[in-house]
């Protein structure tokens, strides 16, 4: 992907529109079973097993040289594995009958720069037997329809990942595999791209597969997460049974004018306190409904009440802490999260 | 297999490689006919006259001389998949990829034709223009039809050998850089050293020469077997390609 500076200013934001009718879409589960490849001495994948459900939204979570990208394309037959098998309701990628209405794939942004994003989209239509109209359907559905004329080579960031988008949608597939499909992405542009993902995975029935390397990306937009560190499976269940296993990690942040007292209101009940400045305090062990509760018994005037965070990112920073150091030192060259590429290879 | 060749159809017409390298054709084509015809007859250019039969078999084959353009048509309709990633969608439409690489034989065969015609037709109306007006057109008939047929068959074929040794080599300026030393310096080497100038009839520019060559060379084959090698040379650095390289992970 190329950072090229040439952005273009009109913007083709925040509009979702229905595909219609998904009755034809058959219910897909993506089934990965021990999935192994090496590259030279480094394992980029070590037997990992994992099952995308269909009309959920699955995050593929991990710190960049996990192995997600590599897994995504052995998954989608680019790249063969050493062992194990990924399967669409059991069939592999290259024995699906047209590939392309089965699986739409959002890998890294790829096409000709000189080409305008619908010529790029109708190549497809054409090889995939689609009628080209498809081109201008989906340039819709991602809000490309009035760049679809420019040469793709002009476009933004986040408009390449939204041609990639629409590239990946051109056969009304049952699976959507996107690999850091928010990379490039505006604020406004990943708020749209997570109410596009759930309306595509629970409005369509559609099997979602999204990678990413931050939780925080993944935490409103998934239903179920599997994570991987240097190649294997650390945590697989969906983000309440992780925030369960969370519990308890998560602090709650209290102001009020009184803080001498409240600490020792907390404190006589067993909480840990922390008095910080400017009348905060932090309480763990506890939950902003309890401390609520607390204070006001104790007649105390509170003025902000919060959970300081779920817990879920320090669950999965934990999870993955020892993986990133080693990924990092021995088969990542990208470290920052601009690049879609950042898994090993 | 109609819809991918369609498909490579799509991608050629899309971007404007092929209209660069069909104007540098016949400007090429164009500009080699109006040389060889005024230096005609002149005895230090050892160009034999206009209205002899050896002219006019000479200046009908001038688009053997641009046959490394259409090389290099087929060359980056292969490599660009690489060159710009598009290798990744291309091979998740058509998971089987010798299937792509037929589909780009076959499209850029035929896609090779009307542009070999449109090389033809610039040749032969500069030549009916300034011969002419030297004196003598040629006619297109019997032999001087061959020789033109033959080096628009040459063109199609080169273009066949470019995607071929894309397929082989996917990297784009490694194939076209290579494809040029190879036809501008190591043919030409091995043609005029007599040690391995007998092998020179079984390499790609004796396949050419044997097609479209007029004058008393070496050693070469008949022409239609110069037809059939190059196309072999073509066709296996494809099946190679395929086997080899394309098949491999995509980086």
């Amino acid at each position: 992907m190329r950072l090229d500076g040439r952005t273009v200013g009109t913007r083709h934001e925040e509009r979702v529109i229905p595909t219609g009718t998904t009755a034809h879409l058959e219910p897909v589960r993506v089934e990965v079973r021990g999935l192994t490849k090496d590259f030279g001495p480094v394992r980029a994948v070590d037997d990992l097993t994992f099952t995308v459900e269909p009309a959920s939204v699955t995050g593929f979570l991990g710190p960049n040289g996990a192995g997600k990208t590599t897994t995504m394309r052995m998954v989608l037959g680019l790249e063969r594995p050493d062992s194990g098998t990924a399967t669409f309701n059991g069939a592999t990628y290259a024995s699906l009958a047209a590939p392309v209405r089965t699986v739409g794939a959002v890998l890294e942004t790829a096409f000709h720069p000189a080409r305008s994003g619908r010529n790029h989209l109708r190549v497809y239509c054409r090889a995939a037997g689609l009628p080209v109209s498809r081109a201008d359907d989906v340039l819709v559905q991602v809000g490309l329809a009035d760049a679809g004329g420019r040469r793709a080579g002009g476009y933004s960031l986040g408009m390449r990942q939204r041609l990639a988008l629409a590239t990946a949608l051109l056969g009304d597939p049952s699976v959507l595999v996107l690999d850091e499909p928010a990379n490039g992405l505006d604020p406004e542009g990943i708020q749209w791209l997570r109410g596009f993902i759930r309306h595509l995975a629970h409005d369509q029935g559609r099997t979602v597969l999204v990678s990413s390397h931050l939780l925080s990306e993944m935490e409103h937009t998934a239903d179920r997460v599997v994570i991987v560190g240097a190649g294997r499976l650390v945590r697989e269940g969906s983000i309440a049974e992780l925030r369960s296993g969370a519990q308890g990690e998560g602090a709650v942040l209290v102001r009020s004018p009184e803080t001498t007292r409240l600490a020792e209101v907390l404190g006589a009940a067993g909480l840990g306190v922390r008095p910080g400045g400017d009348g905060l305090v932090t309480v763990t062990g506890s939950t902003p409904a309890d401390v609520g509760a607390r204070a006001f018994q104790a007649g105390i005037e509170l003025h902000e009440l919060r959970a300081e965070s779920s817990g879920l990112e320090e669950l999965y920073f934990r999870l993955t802490a020892g993986q990133e150091q080693y990924a990092a030192s021995t088969t990542d060259t990208t470290t920052t999260g601009t690049t879609t590429q950042g898994a090993a290879r | 297999m109609t819809a991918l060749v369609r498909a490579e159809w799509t991608k050629l017409f899309t971007t404007r490689v092929w209209i660069g390298l069909l104007l540098g054709a016949c400007v090429m084509v164009a500009g080699f006919a109006v040389l060889f015809t005024s230096f005609a007859g002149d005895a230090q250019s050892g160009l034999p006259g206009v209205g002899t039969e050896a002219y006019e078999e000479l200046i009908l084959a001038t688009a053997a001389n641009v046959t490394v353009l259409f090389l290099i048509l087929g060359i980056i309709g292969m490599t660009q998949e690489y060159r710009h990633r598009t290798a990744t969608p291309t091979f998740l439409t058509t998971p089987r990829r010798g299937r792509v690489v037929i589909a780009k034989l076959v499209g850029y065969a035929l896609a090779a034709v009307p542009f070999a015609l449109a090389v033809l037709a610039v040749n032969y109306l500069v030549v009916l223009v300034y011969a002419g007006a030297k004196g003598a057109a040629p006619s297109l008939t019997g032999d001087n039809l061959r020789i033109l047929a033959s080096s628009g068959l040459a063109l199609v074929i080169y273009a066949v050998i470019g995607v071929g040794l894309g397929a082989l080599l996917r990297n784009q300026v490694g194939a076209i850089v290579g494809g040029l030393v190879y036809l501008f310096v190591v043919e030409p080497i091995i043609r005029s050293i007599p040690a391995t100038a007998p092998a020179y009839k079984w390499l790609p520019g004796g396949g050419l020469e044997a097609m479209t060559a007029t004058f008393q060379g070496p050693d070469l084959l008949e022409p239609w077997q110069g037809a059939v090698l190059l196309l072999g040379y073509g066709l296996v650095a494809a099946l190679l390609g395929t086997l080899l390289a394309v098949r491999r992970d995509v980086a």
